[in-house]
């Protein structure tokens, strides 16, 4: 009895293991009739919106970048290089503006790639406001196509910002496939793809990959094509698998930005790089100035005295974060960026005597100030900030002052921030702001559509008028410092750092991407997968 | 009763299940705090749609009114439009269906082939160390944490050894034999994750009847025949012994559809269980209500599949 | 089977020295489960665990704020390492205890007041047991853990929002047992007897069917506490747990978070054990318990 068991046991034990074992390598001698090179991306979302003046997640970003081109190319520091457009500039009283764009682009489908596009795309833009672009180009009034390279502008005021916003920020898309003006926005665009980029999408896989293939005419990399045939996206939401597909070999690249322990175990892996690129935005702190007590100047000074800005950047992101001297133009800009910018210092003591200055006491004894609490809202799934908002609770406590943290999920956040302003201390990133007499606009002109804070200084909008107005960089860059200073010395933004973000990619099996900054573009935008080429 | 009439009381009670289920759901959202349109528009959806939503689920009329109009449109299929997307939501989900069916049915296979053998072992050396062996490790993996579980064994069996791919459902370009076959390469480790946590009970119950069983006098009476043990186990008793697990399957479907949700997280399985992670992170909420009514209609329909397997296997029932 | 109810109140109280027979049926169910190693080892767990969580700030300071070390790897300092924020292991593990075990035993002590009054009810009266049968399939055929996430996500989380979560959703399985238990019981002739001489429903439910059924209350108790442990930790860890305080879950969710899963073995391992030890120690128990009362497994 005992031994038929154990051989029926057996038995189908040794029968289930022979069926896995026959599975599994039949899995992997798989079949291969050609050889194209594929480049495998994991990305932790999948795309959701296929349109891309509308798509604004990362995952969306990195995958329309790759079929609709932007005009300029974004460099280091912030400013922009010609890419598409290779001429730009503007009339002597600053109320016109022209581009001139290369003639050798095409789309997919044969057509040419001609200023009409653009005067297109922009107009759909402008018209039924789509996305943050539409914010960016208040001044815009017309575009025509003087030639089929050759577009022109008809602007309302000076807007010394006006060509490079539109340069990176609008990718241009095909007006022959996509329908009038007045439906763009609702546009799906999933089907039928139409690209002028180095690749174009041939399959569509919902939450489990994105396949595309190199179209065959790029002009803008020398080989004129991608050095590749197929790019595949592939969605993990654990970004902790994503490390293991990686160094197992199922993943090339990894198009998300890593987070320091992951990071840090793939530095030590032989086949594996891991390339840093700094950010072009930063991570800040914004105080409700339509609250009391927040609106007085010398409560947001003692705010800004009662956070450890060293430990933020040496705990909460160990170290992958720089501090931008509590300004808010980021020493990565470099043309910009004012030398003489100093951070906040963190002195609770300091923030004490303001405090006490101000007319608070803390009668009861409890090392707090009393009728001085404030609440701080952040995204809790950010995990960076969730970890540095503690960091801030606790220096502040040192200061004395109580901050109560409000950690909620991102649309209940946004809300809260956006439409109805309802926090006293708002935590969050800005990802990409290069462009200072642009961004500054956007988030400190009154009633601005960044302007969480409720910031209203006319002192500041007549700056911001002046640089914008400016017709060369040398102009804008007085009235821009003089702002980031005022900015800083009234704490209308207390920017805690920028961030170093880290991408890994298998450099055993492929080389020659090209890195750029913010992880909007790191190593997947498109000059970088036409240019990567495997090692052999 | 007549198999038909068995069928027919166990289809309305399948019905009634899933009447519940979407009644639960509706009210639950429009019960609980918060503003009842945030369960169907979100901000951030355009004006266009919001509006829409509003209309078709009827948001500003009676509650009743309301009901029937959310009913409605279930019957029509409609579970939605997801805030993240703008996508409607049964597409989203119907897509992702097959592969939540192929995981748990495939787990659910695997404990029924792996179970029997076992709680035959346990029940036939009851209270010896092998009993014990078997009982512990059944309890052991009952208990395990299905995310720290699915990563081990992603990091030991995946990375290191190297023997099985990390996530994902399927390769690429493969069609054929090589496309099944990277499939169920793909599927070993989840699924192994799953009836690691189901085993247990589906064994233990088993031992438990099959004592029961054992005892019996009919058993008792085959034995005085003279069969050999081996036969009045394997032809008699685990018969009869089967019989109430097949009920405890139906159970255990309902448990394996919403463990799925931890296994396919871990995994990238592009199943149903994936889509409510992704989703409660945006709190998604239509996706959230979808998911649930899809899978609660998905457990009905096995659960009346075994209700089926056990009607044709109890004479009782076929008797009438 | 019935004997057990009856507890004769002369009986005598010297234990061990008299013959099986003359024991309380309370002392030999309590004999068998001392003679079962695996069940007593499994209690002496329980019981640590619950004095870990009492003792919780005697033993380790509330884990908050933020240290310089790192990510670092279990060392003297930090027996169980350190975490992304720097804070010690050890200190989340032991307060997780708290946390988990009070969701666990408060969810499930509400869902047994729940399914011992719906078992019971059930049992008794007749016209309601239809309802309340229907009620308890239909809900246990429920995929649950979407639904709890989709509550939660509603609700907002906290440990209130978790407790009454799990409890909603555990109370049919302890109905189900409980009833059938106690079914066993009002089929007697003693409670038609009761009946007669005229005692209120309300005074047979509680002098006679709850006693009945109070041995599956024990076991109902610890089984649904263990798998509410669990539940915890996997709504803790989709991020549905309580942001304020520390439980296991949530400890794995700051590691997954972070990317620390894969990385810092400490932070996945230990929380995991956890989990396991309790989770185990609560089923043997309940299955040791189980075979100690009933006479067929008992070994005497």
């Amino acid at each position: 009895m005992i031994r038929e068991i154990r051989n029926a046991l057996t038995r189908r034990a040794v029968l289930m293991g022979g069926v896995v074992m026959a599975m599994g390598v039949a899995g992997l001698t798989q079949v291969q009739a050609q050889e194209p090179t594929r480049l495998v991306i994991g990305t932790t979302a999948d795309v959701v919106n296929f349109n891309p003046l509308v798509g604004n997640s990362r995952s969306d970003t990195w995958v329309t970048n790759l079929m609709y081109p932007r005009l300029m190319q974004m460099t280091a520091q912030g400013s922009k290089d010609p890419y598409v457009a290779t001429e730009w500039g503007y009339s002597e009283d600053g109320l016109s503006a022209w581009l001139e764009i290369r003639d050798d682009l095409t789309w997919s489908d044969g057509t040419a790639f001609t200023a009409d596009d653009i005067v297109f795309t922009i107009t759909a833009v402008t018209t039924e406001k789509i996305g943050v672009t539409a914010g960016l180009i208040p001044a815009f009034v017309s575009a025509t196509a003087a030639s089929p390279t050759r577009v022109e502008f008809v602007l309302s005021r000076p807007d010394s910002t006006f060509l490079t916003n539109i340069g990176f920020w609008m990718p241009i898309v095909p007006k022959h496939a996509f329908p009038e003006v007045g439906q763009v926005a609702t546009f799906a665009n999933n089907t039928d793809f139409v690209s002028a980029g180095p690749f174009i999408l041939t399959s569509v896989e919902p939450g489990q990959r994105y396949l595309l293939e190199a179209v065959d005419n790029y002009p803008l990399v020398e080989a004129g094509r991608a050095n590749i045939d197929e790019v595949e996206f592939r969605v993990f939401p654990d970004v902790n698998a994503q490390a293991l597909a990686l160094r197992a070999g199922d993943l090339d690249v990894i198009a998300n930005s890593l987070p320091a322990p992951i990071a840090r175990t793939l530095q030590g892996q032989p086949n594996i790089t891991v390339a840093q690129a700094p950010s072009l935005g930063w991570s800040h702190m914004l105080y409700n100035l339509q609250r009391e007590p927040l609106s007085k100047v010398e409560v947001r000074r003692a705010l800004a005295h009662a956070v450890d800005y060293e430990a933020i950047r040496a705990i909460a992101m160990q170290g992958l974060a720089e501090s931008t001297n509590s300004s808010v133009i980021s020493p990565v800009l470099s043309y910009w960026a004012d030398p003489e910018a100093q951070e906040y210092a963190f002195d609770p003591e300091l923030s004490k005597q303001l405090l006490t200055d101000a007319g608070y006491t803390d009668a009861d004894g409890d090392g707090f100030f009393d009728n001085l609490s404030l609440s701080l809202l952040y995204e809790q799934s950010a995990a960076d900030i969730a970890n540095w908002a503690q960091i801030v609770k606790d220096s502040s406590a040192q200061a004395g002052i109580r901050i109560e943290l409000v950690g909620l999920e991102r649309n209940t956040y946004l809300a809260r921030a956006r439409e109805q302003k309802d926090f006293d201390i708002y935590a969050g990133n800005w990802a990409v702001m290069e462009e200072p007499a642009a961004y500054l606009g956007l988030a400190f002109r009154t009633g601005a559509f960044i302007n969480y804070a409720s910031v209203s200084d006319p002192q500041l909008e007549a700056y911001i008028d002046e640089a914008q107005s400016a017709t060369t960089p040398e102009a804008a860059r007085v009235p821009v410092q003089a702002a980031a200073k005022l900015i800083q010395d009234q704490v209308y933004d207390n920017v805690l750092y920028y961030q170093t973000f880290q991408f890994a990619y298998n450099s055993e099996r492929w080389e020659n991407f090209v890195m750029q900054p913010s992880d909007l573009l790191s190593l997947v935008n498109p000059l970088s997968l036409a240019s990567v080429t495997p090692k052999n | 009763m007549h198999l038909t009439g068995y069928f027919l009381q166990r289809l309305l009670r399948g019905l009634v299940t899933f009447w519940f289920a979407v009644t639960v759901t509706f009210f639950l959202v429009r019960l609980l705090p918060g503003d009842p349109v945030s369960a169907v528009a979100s901000p951030s959806m355009t004006e266009e749609i919001r509006q829409r939503q509003l209309e078709v689920y009827g948001l500003d009329r009676p509650l009743l009114a309301q009901y029937f109009a959310y009913l409605g449109q279930l019957v029509q299929g409609n579970l939605g439009i997801s805030f993240l997307s703008s996508q409607p939501v049964s597409k989203i989900l119907l897509e992702r269906l097959p592969w939540t069916l192929l995981l748990t049915g495939t787990a659910l296979i695997v404990t029924v082939l792996l179970g029997i053998p076992l709680g035959v072992l346990a029940a036939t050396r009851a209270r010896g160390w092998v009993d014990q062996i078997v009982q512990v490790s059944g309890v052991i993996g009952q208990s395990l944490f299905v995310p720290s579980i699915g990563i081990f064994l992603l990091y030991t069996l995946g990375l290191l050894a190297g023997w099985f791919p990390i996530g994902g459902a399927v390769k690429s370009d493969l069609t054929g034999f090589a496309r099944i076959a990277s499939i169920a390469h793909h599927l070993v480790l989840p699924c192994l994750t799953l009836v690691m946590a189901q085993l247990a009970s589906y064994v233990l119950t088993l031992r438990a009847t099959l004592i029961e069983a054992l005892g019996e006098e009919y058993c008792d009476l085959a034995r005085a025949k003279g069969t050999p043990e081996n036969k009045v186990i394997w032809k008699h008793a685990l018969r009869n012994a089967l019989l109430p697990t097949t009920t405890l399957i139906g159970l255990q479907i309902g448990f394996l559809v919403g463990g799925a949700v931890l296994t396919e997280t871990i995994y990238a399985y592009p199943g149903v269980g994936r889509a409510i992670f992704e989703a409660v992170g945006q709190l998604d909420f239509p996706v959230l209500q979808g998911a649930f009514v899809l899978l609660a209609a998905t457990v009905v329909l096995a659960n009346l599949a075994t209700d089926l397997a056990y009607g044709l296997l109890d004479p009782r029932v076929r008797a009438g | 089977m019935s004997a057990s109810n009856m507890t004769p109140a002369d009986a005598p109280a010297a234990g061990g020295l008299l013959a099986p027979a003359d024991l309380t049926p309370g002392r030999r169910t309590w004999r068998a489960f001392s003679r079962n190693p695996l069940g007593m080892i499994s209690a002496a767990i329980i019981l640590l665990m619950v004095a870990v969580a009492i003792a919780a700030p005697l033993l380790a300071k509330f884990p908050s704020g933020y240290g310089r070390d790192i990510l670092m790897p279990p060392s003297g300092a930090h027996p169980f390492g350190t975490d992304d924020l720097g804070r010690d292991v050890l200190a989340q593990v032991i307060w997780g205890t708290r946390i988990s075990m009070i969701i666990a035993f408060a969810s499930s002590l509400l869902a047994i007041l729940i399914g011992v009054a719906l078992g019971v009810l059930a049992a008794y009266a007749r016209k309601l047991d239809g309802i309340v049968s229907t009620l308890v399939d239909v809900s246990l055929a429920l995929p649950v853990l979407p639904l709890m996430i989709l509550v939660a996500a509603l609700i907002g989380p906290s440990v209130t929002t978790l407790v009454m979560v799990i409890a909603l959703f555990s109370w049919p399985e302890v109905t189900r047992i409980v009833r059938s238990q106690a079914l066993s019981v009002t089929r007697l002739p003693y409670v038609d007897a009761a009946r007669t001489i005229g005692g209120s429903h309300f005074w047979i439910m509680t002098r006679h069917i709850l006693p009945a059924v109070a041995p599956i209350i024990v076991v109902s108790v610890v089984l649904t506490a263990s798998r509410a442990v669990l539940s915890e930790a996997g709504l803790s860890f989709l991020g549905l747990g309580d942001p304020e305080s520390w439980s296991w879950g949530k400890i794995l969710f700051n590691a997954q978070r972070s990317g620390a899963l894969t990385v810092a073995w400490w932070c996945t391992l230990f929380p995991s054990l956890a989990i396991l030890l309790l989770v185990v120690s609560a089923t043997l128990v309940s299955i040791a318990y189980n075979d100690a009362r009933n006479p067929k497994t008992r070994e005497t």
